[in-house]
């Protein structure tokens, strides 16, 4: 059953003279329980891809539907109610709120469905507990590790069991242990809860953790490769070799 | 690129976020001028010999440069930290520190002296309106006409230019203690980072409000008799002032921040929006924003309550006019009086006559006193009173053995405490009369001359006689024969108070017109009024200015946060929603703060200043409030924007 049906994708900027085409007629469709990965080079369109997706940023014209649901012309409050109970996100730079302890941010999304407060603890401790943030609960963001910030936004997008959690370079600013670690938890919890969850990246080796990774050039989609019943090591391979035939960026690390 | 280029440039390209400064600055210069004009405008001369408040104008002119130079000061100082990015970015690319200095001054000279020209224009275009107010207020026969004075535009020129000077010292400073690093990371560092709160926070917060709810306490017993000496009044007042500014300032420090710790322990971490967007930003900022507040706050409380003492006064003139007067004319010899009445009489003029024998007798009050009297100035407790008979007053009517006081002003009631009943002694020359003390009648039956601000004594006819009888010569006035008109008609007041000041005796001590009382007491509050009005509408102004850039900038630097939740699905709806709860804090609390310190400082000493207080206290403080809430009102404005920005 696919949860997320996008057709023909299309976003430009700027006005009639300065016009920018930044997705030129991208198909996508993801099915519930999925965890995809979209690569590309700097410029491809990635991340306007995900904001096109999570309805962050409205599409210039093309179809998306989440859910069953046709969300191209729903009104901007209409979109904020839909990514109030469908969607959760994971941010590069976390977008946590300074003046929130690590445990108001995580509770955030429930506050705004007025789900009761006995049910918003229980759930919370079930999050703390899968991503290990029991211990910083009290804390503030400025007190607590970069590793620890995402996984705090990863628990903030997980707790309202979302049906789709799009996560925009989510290891991008992490040292390669607390993203392995991030990445493990992720996967974890994918398979855990049935979560649905679509990650940009640049590194493969992020991309390696994901059952599917969608590859795009130039605001179109280049190629696809599967996962399958390939371990994660063959898989990391194949895409690295996808993304050296893809050509502009090497992987270097 | 030459440095001119660059100048214009990046003036062009700041004009957008210099509009805040600009506006403070036009504002302060018609502030100022319009001010200065009063100084020079023709048409006070006339109203000024009568006023004699040029004085009174250039000391408030003064006041003024201070308000407006500090409000300029700290205008240019938010401005500034704005703009550190761009400064740390000429440095990196080479620029000296000096010349970064220049740019910045001479941008700033442009746009100073700019919205200086503006400003004295529109304050030379409302100056006629203060003008106005003014005469209006003291009741002052004068027309006000649109005058342009060169002397007050000098003068204003002059000021701000040292203002100029001043504020281009503040930014060298500012300039050369910070290095290429500081400059790009100021805007973050302004703030505290959060911090757990600790137990000495608790108990400063505690503290806090402990102090201030003693002072208004002392406050409130003040005048009830429990500090009976004058040096002792005097350290309690010290006191109060300094338990609650302290309290102010530990209020804002420790007990806000601690009670919405509480509240936030309550909620376990599970927060709404509202919570999100009032509780956790004022705790983030409180405790840098202390001073300011405690500055405000005890400001503004002065401001109100000065505003409200002199609205008492000038509210309560007529009150005042009847004490010195309680008829419309009064007369302590009867040539005068008959002179005046002839002419009363020619005019067409009626008028109702009453004579009243006074009599000088020494009084033994000390039993109904409440207060020890030895620390005010009586002798042995005795005092010379007047005393008449209660054949004269209307609706009084006194058994042999009792007395009844009239006309005792609130201030000296209230100094005294007087008791409600007991016994009182009246020393003739030889004999003496013990009284019985029955009560009090507010209205005044004989003018000042006679009382010299302590009340009449009302006797039976039999008393009085008997008192006449045994009457000390030594301590009588030179008359003893008080004769008052009363117009039947109080459209006359006017003609006839014309007609009193043209008599030869009109300046005699003793003789006296209530409507030249009553005017002469509204020309001299309303001027005291009008100044410290323009000066509290001044400060209100400025503060809320302040208050209102504070938001601004926060508002700037939470731009991020409303991106975060706008993104997780909050509706600019309900952020606004969160914004209001906010402001009516970031607002609310310094208003009730200064309001209360005002209610309490007014309430413990009105009644030296008049005899009403509720109705001028509450007129002052709703206005206060209400222009107060303009500035939060535009301050949810501005956020309304930004959030709508955020995304």
């Amino acid at each position: 059953m696919n949860i997320l049906e996008a057709k023909k994708i299309h976003k430009s900027y700027g006005n009639k003279f300065t016009r920018q085409e930044v997705l030129k007629g991208i198909d996508i469709s993801i099915k519930k329980g999925e965890f995809v990965t979209i690569m590309g080079a700097s410029g491809s369109g990635k991340t306007t891809l995900l904001n096109v997706l999570s309805t962050i940023d409205r599409l210039s014209h093309g179809s998306l539907e989440i859910e069953g649901e046709e969300l191209t012309k729903s009104k901007e409050k209409k979109l904020a109610e839909f990514r109030k109970h469908h969607l959760g996100f994971i941010f590069q730079d976390y977008n946590l709120l300074d003046t929130l302890t690590v445990k108001e941010n995580i509770l955030l999304p429930l506050s705004i469905t007025n789900t009761n407060k006995k049910e918003a603890l229980e759930k919370f401790e079930m999050v703390a507990a899968n991503l290990g943030i029991n211990e910083i609960a009290d804390k503030y963001p400025n007190e607590i590790s970069g590793g620890q910030k995402q996984r705090t936004s990863a628990a903030r997008a997980f707790i309202h069991e979302p049906s789709i959690i799009f996560a925009d370079e989510p290891t991008g600013a992490l040292d390669s242990k607390a993203a392995s670690d991030l990445l493990g938890k992720l996967s974890t919890l994918n398979e855990k809860r049935k979560a649905t969850i679509v990650m940009v990246t640049h590194d493969p080796v992020a991309a390696s953790y994901s059952s599917r990774v969608i590859f795009i050039k130039d605001g179109q989609i280049y190629t696809q490769l599967n996962k399958g019943e390939e371990s994660r090591n063959t898989f990391l391979k194949d895409i690295m070799k996808t993304q050296g035939v893809l050509g502009g960026v090497h992987y270097e690390h | 690129m030459s440095i001119n280029q660059l100048i214009f440039r990046s003036f062009q390209k700041n004009l957008k976020s210099y509009y805040l400064y600009v506006f403070a600055l036009i504002f302060s210069a018609a502030l100022y001028f319009a001010f200065v004009t009063l100084q020079y405008d023709p048409s006070m001369d006339g109203a000024s010999g009568s006023i004699k408040g040029l004085a009174a104008i250039r000391t408030a002119s003064v006041l003024l440069i201070a308000i407006v130079a500090v409000f300029l000061l700290y205008a240019n100082n938010l401005f500034i930290k704005r703009r550190s990015k761009e400064i740390g970015l000429f440095q990196l690319i080479g620029m000296t520190k000096n010349r970064i200095f220049m740019i910045l001054s001479a941008e700033n000279l442009l746009l100073y002296f700019g919205s200086l020209l503006i400003g004295t224009f529109i304050g030379f275009a409302v100056s006629k309106l203060v003008a106005m107010t003014l005469f209006k207020i003291t009741g002052v026969d004068a027309v006000a006409s649109l005058y342009f004075s060169g002397h007050a535009f000098i003068q204003t020129l002059l000021v701000f230019g040292g203002i100029y000077l001043l504020i281009s010292l503040m930014n060298y400073l500012f300039i050369k203690h910070q290095s290429i690093l500081t400059l790009f990371h100021v805007k973050s560092k302004t703030e505290s980072r959060v911090k757990k709160i600790s137990i000495v926070e608790i108990l400063t917060g505690i503290l806090g409000i402990l102090l201030i709810s003693t002072g208004y306490y002392v406050s409130a017993r003040l005048f009830d008799g429990d500090f009976v000496s004058m040096n002792n009044l005097f350290f309690a007042m010290i006191f109060i002032l300094a338990s609650v500014i302290i309290g102010t300032y530990l209020f804002y420090k420790g007990s806000v921040r601690f009670i919405a710790n509480m509240i936030r322990k309550n909620k376990g971490g599970y927060l709404n929006i509202n919570e999100v967007m009032s509780l956790s930003s004022i705790m983030f900022r409180m405790k840098s924003n202390a001073m300011l507040l405690t500055i405000i706050t005890t400001v503004s409380a002065l401001a109100i309550g000065l505003l409200s003492l002199s609205y008492i006064s000038y509210y309560s003139a007529e009150r005042n006019a009847e004490n010195t007067a309680p008829t419309d004319f009064a007369f302590v010899t009867t040539e005068d009086a008959e002179a005046f009445g002839e002419i009363l009489r020619e005019s067409g003029i009626a008028y109702n006559e009453q004579k009243i024998d006074v009599l000088q007798v020494e009084v033994d009050i000390q039993e109904i006193m409440g207060r020890d009297i030895e620390n005010l100035q009586f002798d042995g407790g005795k005092m010379r009173m007047s005393v008449i008979s209660d054949r004269h007053v209307e609706d009084i009517d006194v058994s042999q053995d009792e007395t009844v006081f009239s006309g005792f002003s609130d201030a000296m009631r209230t100094l005294l405490n007087l008791q409600d009943s007991g016994t009182l002694t009246l020393h003739g020359l030889t004999t003496a009369f013990s009284q019985e003390y029955v009560g009090l009648l507010n209205d005044s039956v004989l003018p000042l001359y006679f009382t010299g601000g302590l009340p009449a004594v009302i006797v039976n006819e039999t008393t009085f006689t008997a008192l006449v009888n045994d009457m000390n010569p030594e301590i009588q006035l030179d008359s003893s024969i008080y004769i008052g008109y009363t117009l039947d008609d109080r459209e006359t007041a006017e003609a006839a108070d014309k007609l009193f000041n043209s008599m030869p005796f009109s300046q005699d001590f003793g003789n006296s017109s209530q409507y030249s009382e009553e005017r002469q007491q509204k020309i001299n509050m309303g001027l005291i009024m009008f100044i410290v009005g323009f000066l509290g509408l001044t400060f209100l102004i400025t503060s809320g200015c302040i208050l209102y850039f504070k938001q601004v900038e926060e508002g700037d630097e939470e731009q991020i946060n409303y991106k975060i939740l706008r993104k997780l699905g909050f509706t600019q709806n309900d952020l606004l929603q969160g914004i209001l709860g906010k402001q009516l804090f970031n607002f609310g609390i310094p208003l009730v703060v200064g309001l209360l310190h005002s209610y309490f400082a007014v309430k413990s000493g009105w009644f030296f200043f008049g005899t009403e207080l509720w109705t001028p206290m509450i007129i002052v403080m709703g206005l206060y409030a209400a222009l107060y809430s303009v500035f939060c009102i535009l301050s949810v404005l501005y956020y309304k924007k930004v959030i709508k920005m955020s995304m």
